[in-house]
């Protein structure tokens, strides 16, 4: 099958528009400038790409701003709604979060948009999307890595239109954050220069509409994508870049084509020393013979992190259809250690396949293969997702580790709170806690349970983690001290440690898990996203992998961003985390997310629900139990969904309403899966959860329903 | 001197939080960044924030850094010689 562009749009320092983008990379001009966003302590700011977009709407963050300019252009010919959104995101409300958290704001109400997963949520509102709206925060690789999971959505057949793209907006994190790592260069960015001395940070946002079938309008296709994860240093690439050329290579094989095909590559080079090094041995190490024409445009458009991915996305289809190549903005002696040859001015060529790299934080790595319409052979099928076999479960709550969380829950006691920092350390050691605060504490503690008790030697090969919240308390320490010392003295350990990926990061370096590294953040949501990208990408990963849910309470920050946690009298985390295998398993069960729509715009949510899990067998002979996830901001209406889905469905079998048991945490869904795999290896639901008198299971599954804003649906098999 | 570098001693440790790692391990004369320790280039970043925090003393570039931090001797060097916040 094959999958094409029908739409794009972008909004970068160079402009918002494809024409007006296009003209700009002619010209080779550049979108770098000294930052007035906003004032600084030191008399030279540093310069940045800033976008100038309109404010359409004061009391929208900044990131969802650039995000409705670029999806409107990208939807602007299309009359059908899309079937799913997928954005790569790190910094979501950030800007408008520093801001309030500078002056003390203490209503919860203001934060409502400071989730990286709202600007997802706000563009599928905007189109009226009632699918999936799914959030990629693998740092810079998120862009290209929500392109890759569009394109496997598309080809699972479970969807026809996505609209996909990236979008982040400057804020004071990223600007201290990476001059707090040296990483930027005070002269603006200049790629493989040999007087490079580091990146501009920018920001921006691109989006693509991407179908299954030829439109009339297609202005590229995109051939396939590879994934890859450094698993080297939680903030410096692979010396001689393995990950990047596994990721190119992952994204080569995919799209079925060779590395001859390839006319022109769209280089990550940020400029950084590091990057440029690691990425030139790459491409030097894939080409042994005639390198292609080869250009980074973070010189122009400044590195705008989530959205560098898309907006890529969008060069390389201009560089398609334009036969033109863009220059190397900034780079005017190009560094003869480094063995390449970047096209220095925009040079008019015939541009049929372009691979397009995105790196980032974490050594997550992204690749992505655009070419023009009918240029290639489709390699792939459309082929439906399968269950995932679970090999092991581990979990994590305010009553302990995974046994003493299922003993709590089967004397129907609950388990709301949060463990000691020593408690949820107990299984790492010194040296892999010294710089980890919470939340990484608590994912890498999970991924090695869940490692240990799969009784599996060999390490698992892939990472999936979804966080409604990622880092609070690094993200919470670089800002205190940032403001504390008039922002001058931010921490370089905090602001690496802040990054939603950092934790994924940390646990493939545990393991060397080379494969895919995803994590996303999706609110209340986040592990069934999660489990959903692990489904769409199992297919390619032939090792076990971990899919982790995993959130950290945070005594400030935790009250304001997450209104379920905001009317708790108490604050509690934890997580579940799998270990998993693509396709049947010798023994055990099975993992499948099965439903994911959103509630808004969609009044008939639960019939879909019933529609997708009444086939092919019918709900009470399918599950012997329903645990239901209502939280706590949306309960009551997620009580009058359940009460639809049992009135309509006549189940007549136990309902578990797990977030009484686990406490309120984002994600809350990941013990309940855990929860689900006890229940079926006992082969019954616990008495005091079932109104005093076990209930056997037999051969029936579970279902974990989650409610409110989204209702998903995962089922728990046995095979 | 002495006392510069006793002070620098429990910075390190404290800064970095070196769990297991007590001030005076850390050595005068020996590798500061690699070595035993367990302390690596992001340690320095943190390490360069913090002396130009508590004694306004800047190293800007890599270059810099790999001499100023090869030891502790090193750093209190560069530090003595370079704060305008110490008597010379």
């Amino acid at each position: 099958m094959r999958v094409y562009i029908s739409g794009m749009g972008i909004i970068s320092p160079l402009g918002k528009g494809i024409p007006k983008t296009g003209e700009a990379i002619q010209k080779s001009l550049t979108g770098i400038r000294p930052l007035t966003l906003f004032s600084t302590a030191s008399n030279q700011p540093l310069p940045v790409g800033e976008a100038a977009g309109p404010i359409e709407d004061e009391s929208l963050p900044r990131t969802h701003q650039l995000a409705r300019l670029a999806a409107d252009q990208a939807m602007a010919k299309s009359k059908e709604t899309p079937d799913a959104v997928v954005m790569g995101v790190t910094t979501g409300g950030m800007w408008t979060t520093e801001a309030l958290l500078k002056k003390k704001a203490r209503d919860p109400k203001l934060f409502c948009l400071h989730a990286t997963g709202s600007v997802a949520e706000d563009i599928a509102r905007r189109y009226r999307c009632t699918g999936p709206a799914l959030t990629v925060s693998t740092a810079c690789a998120s862009g290209a890595a929500a392109i890759k999971i569009a394109l496997e959505m598309l080809r699972s057949g479970s969807v026809k239109r996505v609209l996909a793209g990236g979008a982040d907006s400057l804020c004071r994190l990223t600007y201290y954050g990476f001059n707090s790592l040296q990483l930027v260069d005070p002269e603006s960015a200049r790629p493989f220069d040999q007087n490079r001395r580091g990146m501009s940070v920018a920001e921006g946002a691109a989006m693509l509409l991407l179908v299954a079938n030829e439109p009339h309008n297609a202005v590229a296709e995109i051939l396939g994508g590879g994934l890859s994860c450094d698993a080297y240093h939680p903030a410096t690439p692979h010396p001689r870049g393995q990950g990047a050329l596994a990721a190119m290579q992952a994204a080569i094989e995919d799209a079925g084509i060779s590395v001859a095909d390839i006319d022109y590559i769209n280089l990550h080079g940020t400029g950084t020393l590091d990057n440029d090094i690691s990425e030139a041995r790459a491409i030097d190490t894939l080409y042994d013979r005639q390198k292609p024409l080869m250009s980074s445009v973070k010189g122009a458009f400044g590195h705008s992190l989530a959205a560098a991915g898309a907006i890529e996305a969008v060069v390389c289809a201009i560089s398609i259809s334009n036969g033109l190549v863009p220059a190397t903005v900034g780079c005017r002696h190009p560094d003869p250690d480094l063995k390449l040859e970047p096209v220095i001015q925009p040079t008019q060529r015939p541009i049929g396949t372009v691979l397009s790299n995105s790196f980032g934080f974490g050594g997550n790595n992204a690749a992505v293969v655009y070419s023009a319409c009918g240029k290639h052979k489709p390699n792939r099928t459309c082929a439906q997702t399968q269950p995932m076999a679970i090999l092991s479960s581990a979990c994590v709550t305010g009553a302990g580790n995974a046994n003493q969380t299922m003993k709590a829950i089967a004397a129907g006691k609950t388990c709301a709170g949060m463990l000691g920092i020593e408690e949820i350390s107990a299984n790492l050691s010194a040296g892999d806690v010294r710089r980890l605060k919470r939340f990484p504490r608590l994912a890498l503690s999970l991924a090695i349970a869940a490692h240990e008790n799969s009784g599996e030697s060999d390490d698992p090969s892939a990472v999936f983690l979804g966080t409604g919240w990622g880092a609070l308390s690094e993200t919470s320490d670089f800002l205190t001290r940032l403001f504390e010392t008039d922002e001058q003295f931010p921490s370089p350990i905090d602001f690496i440690g802040s990054v939603h990926n950092a934790a994924a990061g940390q646990i493939a370096m545990r393991f060397q898990a080379t494969g895919a590294n995803i994590t996303m953040t999706g609110g209340d949501y986040s592990f069934e996203q999660a489990l959903m990208a692990a489904g769409l990408l199992s297919n390619s990963i032939d090792d076990t992998f971990l899919v982790i849910g995993a959130d950290e309470s945070h005594p400030q920050l935790s009250r304001l961003f997450d209104r379920s946690a905001s009317g708790s009298a108490i604050l509690s985390d934890g997580g579940g985390a799998l270990c998993l295998k693509a396709g049947p398993s010798a023994s055990g069960f099975t993992i499948q997310p099965v439903f994911f729509e959103s509630r808004e715009n969609n009044p008939e949510v639960i019939s879909s629900l019933i529609q997708r899990l009444e086939r092919p067998q019918q709900i009470n002979d399918r599950y012997g139990v329903i645990l239901a996830g209502f939280p706590a901001a949306c309960r009551r209406e997620g009580e009058m969904q359940l009460q639809t889905l049992l009135a309509i469905t006549g189940f007549n079998q136990p309902v578990i309403d797990y977030r009484k048991l686990t406490g309120e945490f984002a994600s809350a869904s990941a013990v309940a899966a855990v929860m689900a795999v006890k229940f079926l290896h006992d082969g019954q639901i616990p008495e005091a959860l079932c109104k005093d008198k076990s209930v056997e299971l037999g051969a029936k599954g579970a279902l974990i329903i989650g409610t409110g804003d989204f209702i998903t649906a995962m089922e728990v098999m046995p095979q | 001197m002495e006392k510069l570098i006793k002070e620098l001693q429990v910075k390190v440790v404290e800064v970095l939080n070196l769990i297991d790692v007590q001030p005076d391990d850390i050595k005068v004369d020996n590798q500061l960044v690699g070595g035993d320790l367990g302390i690596d280039s992001i340690d320095v970043l943190e390490m360069v924030i913090m002396i130009e925090k508590d004694y306004g003393v800047k190293v800007d570039n890599r270059e810099l850094g790999v001499k100023v931090f090869a030891t502790l001797g090193t750093l209190a060097e560069y530090i003595h010689k370079s704060s305008p916040e110490l008597p010379n």
